[in-house]
């Protein structure tokens, strides 16, 4: 079982809104004072390729990330949940890919680097939360894809997938290659390191691939969104003031938030 | 009678009494077997250095070891524990003279100090130590406290010390009858004996009984010496060799360090890679089971017991000497294999269905209660830090809740996942300066550093508010770091992650250094203990105050004028990390004094014997079962008091009690309040007033 | 003419998500002077077609795909979408699955729950969140077609009726590599979460599996509501992952959204944001929730929800 697991490295989506600034010139958050975190989701991607890899009796994760030197850092996180390789594909030009360019890249570098089983993607990062990659990346690889997913396990010589729905889940199966985003649910948490990994995770080698190395061309990813273009990013002014019920008992602020809560229960119903 | 020529025969009505040089060459070979024994076990440990500062020794030894200090902290135990132990010492010290009385040309036995020692005062010893051996008795069978071990061999040693002292009695009583001696009522308690042994007694059978007596009270006492160094009465020699060996930093300074690059692992899951002090505490325990009695966990009826980790261990090693022994000398010649990945540690501590298992290691608060009420400085809380620090590191297999605060500490240097607040923003308004926009960060005296806790939970950030409004009013120039502050460490090191609390120690103290920071004022003794114990190994050498040292200091310098005086009925709580761990229990209550106008009303559980609120350790971030909380458990015993206010020192206990006096204080009015807080408000501030200032008081 | 196509997946019928993609198709249409024509992945029922029909001048449905797949359902979208400026889907599981691959095999550009479509100079322009719902954003969309899924249910329906022609297409199917072989359905009673006007959520405050059973399922049952839950909940397990409200969970717009124990995490804020009014139970009054609130209460959730439910009963009856 070869899989690889895509993540990315994103501003810390529990930065306090008071850390959270814009950078209205570049129409993006302002990363300054603000930690860069792995993508819950691709986290979650991770834990559940380990966990196949275990389950399948062994095989070979592979962590891939597109971005800035920094994201390096991400990639060591991965190396010390043990994936077995990491590989970074330098961006040093491009500040806003769109998920088009992202998928030809990752698509370039799937195909450099071997033939993957499968290929796991989060559902969507906690930045700009489009959720395309990983259906972009799937039509350029050509493969079958399954969105949601929480669970894969070895089916024979193909794989189970069971993925949530809007009210419910459902199981798939596939013969590989396939490729899957991955959500969270409470088995996919992704874990802790041992501390010898973490410290294994700085000396183990660290491929790093640059666009002309993978063939791409710098205009296929060209600056700024290609498929469309973010003409604005503000943060919202939200000021609806909150009435806290009043009462000099218990009961009576609970009689008074009924009052208020069967008010509208009864013009609904 | 001329009193200088007092004596009496000695070996009276025993002839061959030489043979007990004979008896005791063996009994002597034994005790000794017996205890080397142990000594060797101890030796299988690795290296510590427990034997520099000798002055610091000898003046604990004699203060707790021949002082017996922390022994007498329990009155009843105090009592026949002294019968006991004195009783021991005046009784060898007699059978002694006896035998150099007898066996040297020194006569010493003779004359007032024959009658004043070596009859009366021995004869009052003789029967403290039957008195002591009831009471004991008395204890287990009939008060049966739950910390005790109930096991035969303490009623088998109790019952050897009974007989040793009781045929003492009799052979004395019917020496002086038979004998009419005229100095026997100097031994009064023997010559009551006698006298009652008379009525009832020929003079030839008294002779004959005394002569079996002798040699019973012989046997009994040399198979008491012989058997002593295999049960716990080989504390007499192992306590005493432990105080000396003791820890001499405060329990704030009990962690072990460790060298990550040349560990072969991290933290301890084997008996070998404890210390020989470590295998020495474990021999050294008594039994008394104060540390179980006094540990917040256990009170609220979870599992954890210190009492039980230390004699889990004692019982390991004793029953695993052979494999201990093995792997020592296969260490000390440098021939032990380096672990292999996966495989079992030799001689594994950590198992489920003993007292140092998985779920009991994070039971553990790290509040030090046990430590400190140990009589013999027995050290659980760095055994049960090693213990979690192989789960955390080598196996990161430990509570769900704690590594959320592992991930958090890692990715965004503060304890609190989810937290809205920032560094900075409890600080609105009060234009404070931060070290990073100084033109000279020297200009700042101080930095107030202001915590994890204080900034980014919502509960204390009136606390630190509070704190930089009375330096401000005091005139101190101070700083913060603001966004540059990062987690002290303090939550990883309990929790186990040594290696992220070196990285964060090291981090902060570039820092740190980078300002030349010399004075830090903290609200914080989490980080306030970590400062003044933990960061020097890595470079960091500061003045550290806790706030309320450091606003003691501003009261009684004159540079704050408390007016208002708060009429609400105050207890105190004293956070571990600032008492306990660190010695400062005045601080607060002297802030709290000067801002209060009714005297602190205590808890039973107070100062060094405080409770822990239930959140040190990394304890703040574990779910606890409904029914086992600790924090509602040390509000109870706080609103028992009858007071108004809890007044808090500690950003973990005031969350902590917060929740728990909610919890617990049903119709009552009952605030948790900071030191500083209370200070404020006394001192007048627009944000802060006096509570019941208005009311009748 | 230009076009506009909506795609619907005929298992959720004529719901409200159909509704508000529908609306916002036909909107997006006349903005753009184009015709709205409409998919149906699935065999139809008559409301879904006679609904669509009002709003769009064709529809077409394409009964052949009776169960969801994704490869012949995306084949399918793929060879009725081709030419169409915009392609319009709902913000439904297999709607999320679909646009991305769609949009980059029709060569066009994907875009992910818009909250507000516009047409301005002939563009479309997209209005959503980001960054966990720290942010607005605002897009012009340049590739075509824009294939982009809606919070639909939070957007109107449409008015009026053009008539539009139903007809059913045949389109090559291939077969699918990656076969749906089972599909559970969770009992949640009544509605579901997107669909629900009242509904009860619960968060970490909590603190485990029981007071959703035992304090806010007799709650939710006295007020008609449907319970969910924050991530943090989901995530320790205590309540089912579907029950989540937020960014990576269930985008709801009740008419009533009662938070219990929910701080208010932005991520949250996000997936209730729609919501006519929020409430909230929380005993910390600094907690971000109440800054979303219309009205709250401040105090522990185990003294107010049992006794609010008692109330709610005696006003009932």
């Amino acid at each position: 079982m070869n899989i690889l697991v895509c993540i990315k490295q994103i501003l810390d989506p529990d930065l306090p809104a008071r850390d959270f600034k814009i950078d209205a010139a570049n129409k993006e958050a302002d990363p300054k004072g603000a930690n860069k975190v792995t993508n819950i989701f691709c986290e979650n991607a991770l834990e559940t390729a380990l966990q196949l890899r275990e389950k399948a009796g062994g095989g070979k994760v592979t962590a891939i990330t597109y971005g800035p030197e920094g994201a390096e850092d991400s990639l060591r996180k991965a190396l010390a949940m043990t994936v077995d390789e990491a590989v970074l594909v330098i961006n040093d030009k491009h500040s806003k890919p769109d998920a088009i360019a992202v998928g030809k890249v990752l698509a370039a570098a799937a195909r450099k680097l071997g033939d993957f089983d499968l290929v796991m993607v989060g559902r969507e990062s906690g930045d700009w939360g489009l959720g395309q990659t990983g259906g972009v990346l799937a039509e350029e690889l050509g493969l079958p894809s399954l969105a949601f997913v929480d669970e894969v396990d070895p089916d024979g010589d193909g794989l189970k997938l069971q993925r949530q729905t809007d009210n419910g889940s459902e199981v798939a199966t596939v013969k590989p290659p396939a490729l899957v985003l991955i959500t969270n649910n409470e088995n996919n948490v992704p874990r802790i390191p041992k501390t010898r990994d973490v410290m294994m995770s700085y000396r183990k080698p660290l491929q790093k691939l640059t666009l002309e190395e993978l063939g791409v061309a710098d205009e296929a990813v060209g600056d700024g969104h290609t498929a469309f273009e973010v003409t604005n990013l503000y943060v919202p002014e939200k000021s609806v003031s909150c009435e806290f019920v009043q009462g000099d008992s218990l009961d009576e602020k609970v009689t008074e938030l009924a009052r208020r809560i069967h008010g509208i229960v009864a013009s609904v119903n | 009678m001329n009193m200088s020529e007092a004596t009496r025969e000695v070996y009276w009505n025993v002839p061959y009494h030489n043979l007990i040089y004979v008896f005791l060459a063996p009994t002597l070979v034994i005790m000794l077997w017996g205890f080397y024994r142990r000594f060797r076990l101890w030796k299988a440990g690795k290296p510590a250095l427990r034997t520099d500062r000798l002055g610091e020794r000898v003046d604990l030894f004699i203060r707790n070891a021949l002082g017996q200090a922390r022994t007498m902290r329990n009155t009843y135990a105090a009592v026949f524990h002294t019968g006991l132990y004195l009783g021991f010492i005046v009784l060898v010290i007699a059978t002694t003279v006896v035998a150099i009385h007898a066996d040297t040309p020194l006569k010493i036995m003779q004359g007032p100090f024959y009658l004043f020692f070596q009859s009366l005062i021995v004869d009052f010893f003789g029967l403290f130590v039957m008195f002591a051996v009831l009471m004991a008795w008395y204890r287990r069978g009939r008060l049966k406290p739950a910390k005790l071990v109930y096991t035969d061999e303490a009623n088998i040693l109790l019952g050897l010390i009974f007989v040793i002292a009781f045929t003492g009695f009799l052979i004395e009583g019917w020496r002086i009858v038979v004998t009419e001696d005229p100095w026997g009522l100097w031994s009064p308690v023997g010559y009551v004996f006698g006298i009652a042994s008379a009525k009832v007694m020929s003079t030839e059978a008294m002779t004959m009984a005394h002569r079996g007596s002798w040699w019973l009270h012989m046997a009994v006492s040399f198979g008491f010496i012989a058997y002593a160094p295999f049960t716990k009465m080989a504390h007499v020699v192992f306590s005493p060799l432990n105080i000396f060996t003791a820890n001499l930093d405060g329990y704030g300074a009990s962690l072990k360090d460790i060298d990550f690059e040349k560990a072969e692992r991290f933290g301890i899951n084997s008996l070998p890679d404890f210390t020989w002090k470590d295998l020495l505490d474990l021999d050294a325990c008594t039994e008394c089971g104060r540390c179980t009695a006094v540990c917040p966990a256990n009170t609220v009826g979870k599992e954890l017991s210190p009492r039980d980790i230390i004699l889990d261990l004692q019982k390991l090693m004793h029953d695993s000497s052979d494999e201990l022994l093995e792997i020592a000398a296969k260490r000390q010649k440098g021939e032990l294999e380096p672990p292999k990945d996966g495989e079992p540690p030799p001689i594994p501590i950590i198992r489920d269905d003993h007292a140092v298992n998985k779920e009991a290691l994070f039971q553990c608060t790290t509040c030090a209660a046990c430590m400190e009420a140990c009589p013999v400085f027995i050290e659980q809380l760095p055994k049960i830090v090693d213990a979690r620090r192989f789960l955390v590191m080598e196996e990161a297999d430990f509570p769900e809740g704690m590594m959320n605060v592992v991930t958090s500490m890692e990715q965004r240097q503060h304890p609190f996942p989810g937290t809205q607040f920032t560094r900075t923003d409890w600080a609105d308004g009060l234009e404070l300066d931060i070290l990073a926009d100084m033109a000279d960060p020297k200009e700042a005296e101080v930095l107030f550093w202001v915590g994890c806790g204080g900034a980014l939970v919502e509960r204390n950030r009136s606390t630190v508010r509070a704190t930089a409004k009375l330096l401000k009013k005091a005139g101190v120039k101070f700083a913060i770091l603001g966004r540059e502050e990062s987690c002290t460490g303090d939550p990883a090191r309990r929790i186990g992650n040594e290696f992220l609390f070196e990285m964060l120690a090291k981090g902060n103290v570039e820092t740190l250094n980078g300002y030349g920071v010399k004075q830090i004022v903290t609200s914080c003794p989490h980080c306030f203990n970590t400062f003044a114990n933990e960061y020097p190994q890595f470079g960091g050498h500061y003045e550290v105050s806790h706030h309320s040292q450091y606003l003691r200091d501003l009261v009684e310098g004159g540079r704050l004028q408390p007016v208002h005086e708060d009429h609400r009925h105050v207890t105190y709580h004293d956070p571990c990390y600032l008492g306990r761990h660190n010695g400062e229990y005045e601080a607060p209550r002297k802030v709290v004094a000067a801002s209060s106008r009714t005297d602190i009303v205590e808890m039973p559980k107070s100062g060094r014997d405080s409770f822990c609120c239930g959140g040190g350790g990394g304890m703040m971030y574990v779910d606890e079962p409904p029914d086992k909380r600790v924090n509602q458990e040390r509000a109870q015993q706080a609103i028992d008091t009858g007071a108004d206010v809890v007044a808090v020192a500690c950003p973990f206990c005031a969350t902590m009690l917060e929740d728990g006096v909610g919890a617990r204080k049903g119709d009552r009015n009952v605030s948790v309040i900071d030191v500083a807080e209370m200070l404020l408000a006394s001192v007048g501030d627009e944000e802060a007033p006096v509570a019941g200032e208005s009311s009748a008081g | 003419m230009s076009r506009v196509q909506i795609v619907l997946f005929s298992k959720n019928g004529w719901d409200r998500g159909a509704q508000g993609v529908a609306g916002a198709g036909r909107r997006l249409a006349d903005g753009l002077g184009a015709e709205l024509h409409a998919v149906v992945l699935g065999p139809a029922d008559d409301a879904l077609k006679n609904g669509l029909a009002a709003a769009a001048q064709k529809v077409q449905v394409v009964s052949a795909l009776e169960e969801y797949q994704p490869e012949p359902a995306l084949a399918a979208a793929a060879s009725l979408c081709d030419g169409a400026a915009a392609v319009l889907f709902g913000n439904d599981t297999y709607s999320q699955e679909i646009v991305p691959r769609l949009a980059h095999r029709l060569g066009g550009a994907p875009m992910a729950d818009a909250q507000k479509l516009e047409v301005k100079d002939g563009r479309i322009h997209v209005t959503r969140s980001a960054y966990g719902g720290k942010a607005l954003s605002e897009y012009v969309m340049k590739a075509t077609p824009a294939v982009i899924w809606v919070r639909s249910r939070a957007l109107e329906p449409a008015e009026g009726d053009v008539g539009g022609a139903v007809e059913e297409a045949t389109v090559e199917l291939p077969e699918a590599k990656l076969r749906i072989t089972e599909r559970h359905e969770e009992a949640q009673e009544g509605a579901s979460l997107e669909e629900a006007e009242i509904i009860v959520s619960g968060g970490r405050g909590l603190g485990g599996p029981e007071p959703f059973e035992q304090m806010l399922a007799p709650l939710a049952d006295v007020m008609h509501a449907v319970q969910g839950a924050s991530r943090a909940a989901c995530d320790a397990g205590w309540v089912p992952p579907n029950w989540q409200v937020g960014q990576t969970g269930k985008k709801v717009a009740p008419e009533l959204y009662l938070a219990i124990a929910i701080s208010g995490a932005s991520q949250h804020l996000l997936g209730m944001g729609d919501s006519k009014v929020v409430a909230a139970i929380n005993t910390d009054a600094d907690a971000p929730i109440f800054k979303h609130c219309s009205f709250g209460i401040v105090e522990d959730y185990k003294n107010v929800v049992p006794l609010l439910t008692e109330k709610l009963k005696e006003m009932q009856s």
